[in-house]
């Protein structure tokens, strides 16, 4: 890899964690390279030109291009997700306490009346999981409002999140299954990990479908200015 | 020693005043050079270098091109070189004529005004 290519991966690194777009990244480095090969051809050393600190100099370029930058914030979305997550997880285990008796005590079905028992563990587990999902999304969508597109990011969550519950369900439970169902603090601690890993992976999935619609939508690339003439 | 911090110093204030200056003249500068002739990126170092900038990067030209390319005061086309790759080569459109007038008006007028500021200066002895 030459020293182009080498500066223009800095640069790309610099523009995707300064949020721009890759579109405005493929057109902002196509114009450097071509700038640069022509320097070294001049006998200039393109390292040297653009200076020690590549990132400054990329995301000085992007503003001055006045590309359109979009920040994802996944640590944040992510964090505020868990946090929704945590306080979804105590209001439903709440609700599951404190519902189940009122439950029995007002519905009494008669015995002739066969209940699935995986309806049964559906419904017992179901809601809180929902309530568990809500927290997070609604953690998202209210906390971070200030945040560009969160609110595309929270209704992808709303889709996400539950898949990724229903898909690390049955990996959580072979987990368990394997272990013999142990109480042992590092398998309850790795069961946890794990779905809190989904949850995580469906919030990061959602922020960045999400931001790549925006993207999408928007095309926008620097504005190329008047041709003229060659000198 | 003593002379040597105070030197050094100076330095750093005529430094940092020169780039002070700079920073508002570098476009219109920038602007000039390419309604002489058009140029590519490196070029235009080269050429603010030798009209007595001292060594400006590339660093700061080329975000500046690209600003005024969005601005519509400079174009650019690629050249096809004879020695090389192809060049980007910046050229002045008709709103960085308009641009670069009023700012050269805008200059003398700010330069007039420094001057006539100073220049009394020069005549009286100053006070310690």
């Amino acid at each position: 890899m030459d020293t182009i290519d080498r500066l223009l991966g800095e640069a790309d690194r610099a523009w995707r964690g300064y949020g721009v777009g890759s579109a405005d990244r493929a057109a902002l480095a196509a114009d450097l390279r071509l700038d640069l090969r022509a320097a070294a051809a001049d006998g200039g050393d393109p390292a040297q030109l653009i200076g020690g600190d590549v990132a400054g100099f990329a995301r000085r370029l992007a503003d001055e291009a006045g590309v359109r930058r979009v920040r994802g914030d996944y640590g944040r979305v992510v964090g505020t997700a868990l946090i929704g997550t945590v306080l979804g997880a105590v209001l439903g285990y709440g609700l599951l306490e404190s519902a189940y008796p009122v439950f029995v005590h007002l519905i009494d079905i008669p015995r002739s009346i066969d209940v699935p028992i995986q309806l049964a563990v559906a419904v017992a587990y179901g809601i809180p999981a929902a309530v568990v999902a809500a927290g997070a999304v609604i953690a998202v969508r209210i906390q971070l409002r200030d945040l560009p597109r969160i609110r595309r990011t929270a209704q992808l969550m709303s889709v996400l999140v539950p898949v990724a519950g229903i898909v690390v369900t049955p990996v959580t439970v072979a987990f368990a299954w394997a272990t013999d169902y142990s109480f042992a603090p590092p398998v309850v601690v790795t069961e946890i990990a794990m779905v809190l890993a989904a949850l995580a992976g469906a919030t990061v999935l959602a922020r960045r479908l999400s931001l790549r619609e925006g993207r999408t939508a928007a095309g926008s690339s620097p504005p190329e200015a008047t041709r003229v003439n060659p000198a | 020693m003593c002379r040597m911090v105070a030197a050094e110093s100076q330095s750093i204030d005529d430094n940092d005043r020169h780039t002070q200056l700079l920073r508002g003249a570098l476009d219109m500068c920038l602007l000039a050079l390419l309604a002489r002739e058009p140029a590519h990126g490196y070029e235009l170092v080269r050429r603010m270098e030798t009209a007595g900038f001292g060594a400006i990067s590339y660093g700061t030209i080329y975000p500046l091109l690209t600003r005024m390319r969005r601005l519509g005061l400079v174009a650019h086309e690629q050249q096809v070189s004879p020695t090389g790759p192809p060049r980007k080569v910046y050229a002045l459109t008709g709103s960085g004529r308009t641009h670069l007038d009023a700012w050269q008006k805008q200059w003398h007028r700010f330069t007039d005004t420094v001057d006539a500021v100073l220049c009394p200066l020069d005549h009286n002895p100053t006070r310690s």
